[in-house]
């Protein structure tokens, strides 16, 4: 009786055990989430823009076309490393990209934009960053890829890399 | 007169530094109401920081701590009660958002296990008991 | 020169491990084997001691010192600095291990000599495991060349005495336990037809082991409510898991142990417990090392270190587990213990104890296992250690303050309620009067103050009866106990908090205590510079208490800020203030906290360390009549 009893921790620890490599040897990051409104349809919403006078309604620009959204700030250093990235997916890949602007100063924003180039279609406000936590937002930079029926498919965490500029990209291929 | 300047200058650095640094529940957050006051800090106490290592929202020096302090402090003035703002949390951020892991499928064994290890540990004991009245 | 020289004495102390382990098998010459526990125990300082040198003067052509150290930080955190880091901390552990080898080896004589060599070459095993893990992912040595003119500097939060010597006091523990792992596998390898009394041997390890476990438990928790600003001293992080999972399993075996010696009993099920204290020592160093899971305190990230470890534990987990799983039969008796008698009030501490921490060990691996097994992730956080763990430890409470009093075998229940009568009345005397005095009534108050005092009256009674038979260190370490328990009810059950906003002299109330808001100024030390405020305490007769000075510090080579509270203690209660953001013109925020009962978490863990000191010392004394 007391033989078989010990089998039982033996293949617990053995469990246990392969658990962690897997974990280990996945590519994975222990501190990111995943969204948990992949699949989902964007949530709407309703803001004023930045460069233009009229107003940016969610539902009237998404459920066309491919669209990526980021979310980007002036004082935010990484969002300045990625802004290379952000701009190549419109210039070469012709990809339309809204970029809402979050808890940050309207004229700031405009000047960043002017100096250093405006990848984005839009760019709504998300003045107390209410959107952002519609979106299940929690650090920016964060980019989401959109399909074209408006169900958001992918969020990075972080700023843009090559890494992920080329996942991106694959990922647009496959999906419409 | 130097010393004044001195502070000045330190208290805008900080204040620059801290703004992006709110510190945990202020006093301008804090409703009226204690009773509402009461369960906001509760159910602070219970979403976890997504930016913090191992904090509430209550505790957190986060920027996104304190907007989700404010935005559930709206809510409860507002008349919802702790589920809906619970639901509105984790249908953004997910389960993870929760300090206390939800009662669901996913979290049956976690939540069952300690049970079923004290009611073994239990029956060793009367087994012990039992076996050694025979002797 | 110097770090090429410690690198030098790394390597050597690896070339004793293995001529150790290749002694104690085949060879077993005394002279051999002396020659390498101490050429491992010396290689093994040497190599520490100049790491610390380059820490100390600063060699910043040292990658370790580079990326940890600074010229101006203060000598007593460039020393600790050497061990505040991942491949530092490892040369510790190291140093430690080689130490207690040595201890092992201090043993030895003719009778027991095949019994030490075999438990010197399972512990020589584990030695060349740490050693090569250092040697190969984790080399503290390793040179930046060209050498910059000064290092990164040092987490600021980590620049505390406290935390200085929590590491070592840790490591202590878990190769205590180490030690008592290598006698257990070294007991079942055997046929031990000396009758080597391998109970005896181990004892002293576990008891060292536990002690300075505790201790170095309960130093982090002083630098966690003294350092982290909000009064927390717990908060069942994954790293604070990994320490406190080997402590109830050692909880468990210093008690079954003394089972064992005096009847010979429960020999298979202490073989066991003690390949699981070492085992989860090293899943915690895991848990903390290998990046598999973030934490305030994990070091750096590298998947890479996380396999070595993980295939160490494949290898001594699976060669002792089913080493017990073949040879542990002839350790198996047919003794059962009624529940009304010693042996039954140790064996419920040693199911309750097990059950804890395999509720602790399920809290922190669930979310790996559900990350691993579906797309989600969720986090298992404070409630739900809370919800669990506390039910499960009152019962264990409840039988650790009568069974002491209990006597091998059967005990007569009237004699047991005539010893313990005194205890319920003092017990039920002292929580009224609590009750009394601090006006709130919350349930998990009155189970907490019961059973705290539940354990100080009946060891108090044990203690004025000086009966023989009663250990005083038992009767010291559980005192401890029924302390801890007190400061943790009080410090949590009726805390008081005031979050408010203050100008230059205005004033506030928290319970009896009226605080003024003197000045706020800055003040400049060598690594940081800090805006501090003053706080005048005053009580209700208007008498000033104490000043108060919280400080907003930042350490301009960090980049980093931290908040230091200023805490006033006495026997009853703590206040602590912590200063926020704010200006002169809008007042300040200012968190003000009457925490009662604090200090006794502390005298707490400090009697029971006492406590443990103390059955360390009879052990000793006890293996020294053996030889």
């Amino acid at each position: 009786m007391k033989k078989q009893l010990l089998i039982i921790p033996s293949i617990l620890f053995l469990f246990i055990l392969l658990t962690f490599f897997y974990l280990l040897t996945i590519e994975r990051n222990p501190s990111e989430l995943p969204s948990n409104l992949l699949d989902k349809k964007i949530p709407k919403f309703e803001t004023e823009s930045l460069l233009k006078n009229e107003r940016f309604v969610s539902s009237k620009e998404f459920g066309k076309e491919i669209i990526l959204v980021n979310f980007f700030a002036t004082w935010c250093q990484p969002c300045r490393v990625e802004h290379t990235y952000i701009t190549r997916f419109s210039n070469e890949k012709g990809i339309r990209i809204i970029g809402i602007n979050y808890k940050d100063s309207p004229k700031k924003a405009v000047k960043w934009l002017s100096s250093l180039g405006n990848p984005y279609s839009d760019v709504p406000v998300d003045k107390d960053g209410r959107i952002a936590i519609d979106w299940g937002v929690y650090g920016i930079p964060e980019t989401f890829v959109i399909s074209s029926k408006g169900i958001i498919k992918y969020r990075h965490i972080g700023p843009v890399t090559g890494k992920i500029y080329k996942k991106i990209n694959l990922l647009i291929k496959d999906i419409e | 007169m130097i010393k004044k300047n001195f502070i000045i200058i330190i208290s805008i650095c900080l204040v620059h530094f801290f703004s992006n640094n709110a510190q945990t529940v202020e006093p301008d957050e804090i409703l009226k109401n204690q009773e509402q006051e009461l369960r906001a800090r509760n159910i602070s106490k219970n979403i976890r920081c997504m930016v913090c290592q191992n904090q509430s929202i209550d505790e957190s020096n986060a920027p996104l701590a304190k907007d989700l302090r404010i935005l559930i402090r709206e809510k409860i003035k507002a008349g919802k009660n702790n589920e809906e703002i619970y639901k509105f949390l984790t249908d953004r951020y997910g389960d993870f958002i929760l300090l206390k892991p939800p009662f669901k499928l996913n979290t049956f064994a976690l939540w069952f296990l300690p049970l079923i290890f004290f009611v073994i540990g239990i029956f060793i004991v009367f087994f012990h008991n039992k076996k050694s009245k025979q002797i | 020169m110097v770090p090429s020289l410690g690198n030098l004495a790394l390597y050597l102390s690896l070339f004793f491990a293995i001529s150790q382990f290749i002694v104690s098998r085949k060879n077993k010459n005394l002279k051999f084997i002396s020659l390498s526990v101490i050429g491992l125990l010396i290689s093994s300082l040497i190599s520490f001691f100049l790491l610390m040198y380059s820490h100390v003067v600063s060699d910043f052509s040292v990658l370790n010192v580079f990326q940890n150290s600074h010229t101006t930080k203060p000598l007593l955190y460039k020393i600790s600095g050497v061990w505040g880091n991942h491949e530092g901390s490892m040369l510790l552990w190291i140093l430690v291990l080689t130490l207690f080898n040595y201890f092992i080896f201090k043993l030895f004589n003719k009778k027991n000599s095949v019994f030490i060599l075999k438990t010197l070459e399972i512990q020589a095993f584990i030695t060349i495991g740490f050693i090569l893990f250092t040697v190969l992912t984790s080399n503290p040595f390793e040179r930046m060349i060209p050498a910059q003119a000064n290092g990164l500097g040092f987490n600021p939060i980590l620049q505390d005495p406290a935390l200085a010597i929590h590491p070592p006091l840790l490591y202590i523990g878990y190769v205590g336990f180490s030690a008592a792992f290598s006698i257990s596998v070294a007991t079942l390898s055997l046929n031990n037809s000396e009758k080597i009394p391998w109970y005896n041997y181990m004892k002293p390890f576990v008891a060292t082991a536990w002690t300075f476990l505790t201790i170095g438990i309960a130093l982090g928790a002083v630098w966690a409510y003294y350092e982290l600003g909000w009064g927390g001293w717990w908060f069942w992080d994954p790293v604070e898991n990994a320490s406190f999972m080997p402590w109830l399993l050692g909880t468990a075996l210093l008690h079954s142990l003394i089972i064992v010696e005096k009847r010979k009993s429960l020999q298979a099920w202490v073989l066991l417990l003690s390949i699981l204290a070492f085992l989860l020592s090293v899943v915690g160093t895991f848990l903390v090392r290998s990046g598999i899971l973030t934490s305030v305190h994990t070091f750096a990230l590298d998947p890479s270190r996380g396999i070595y470890i993980l295939i160490f534990i494949a290898l001594i987990g699976g060669y002792s587990l089913i080493l017990f799983g073949l040879k542990s039969k002839r350790y198996f008796d047919n003794n059962y213990f009624t529940f009304f008698s010693k042996e039954g009030s140790i064996l419920v501490n040693n199911i309750l104890m097990v059950v804890v921490c395999a509720t602790v060990f399920l809290g922190t691996i669930y979310p790996l296992l559900v990350e691993a097994f579906t797309n989600s992730k969720i986090s298992v956080g404070e409630p739900y250690y809370n919800s669990t763990v506390i039910p499960i430890m009152i019962p264990a409470i409840l039988v650790m303050g009568i069974g002491p009093m209990l006597g091998w075998g059967k005990e007569d229940k009237s004699k047991v309620f005539k010893k313990i009568f005194p205890s319920i009345l003092i017990t039920a005397v002292m929580t009224i009067l609590i009750f009394l005095i601090y006006q709130s009534y919350s349930v998990i108050g009155i189970v907490g103050i019961v059973l705290s005092f539940w354990i100080i009256s009946n060891n108090l009674i044990m203690l004025i009866k000086k009966n023989k038979k009663y250990s005083i260190s038992m009767i010291i370490a559980h005192l401890g106990v029924g302390l801890l328990i007190l400061g943790i009810t009080g410090s949590s059950v009726w805390q008081e908090e005031k979050i408010t906003r203050m100008k230059i002299d205005e004033k506030t109330k928290i319970e009896k205590y009226t605080i003024v808001f003197n000045k706020i100024e800055e003040i400049r030390r060598s690594n940081y510079i800090a805006l501090q405020g003053n706080f005048l305490v005053f009580d209700e007769k208007r008498k000033i208490i104490t000043k108060l000075k919280p400080e907003n510090r930042f350490y301009p080579i960090e980049n980093n800020f931290t908040t230091e509270a200023s805490i006033h203690t006495n026997l009853f209660r703590d206040l602590y203030i912590v200063l926020g953001e704010g200006n002169s013109n809008d007042g300040w925020v200012v968190r003000i906290y009457y925490n009662p009962l604090v200090i006794w978490i502390w005298i707490g863990a400090l009697v029971i360390f006492w406590g443990g000191i103390s059955s360390i010392n009879i052990n000793l004394r006890k293996l020294k009549t053996l030889s």
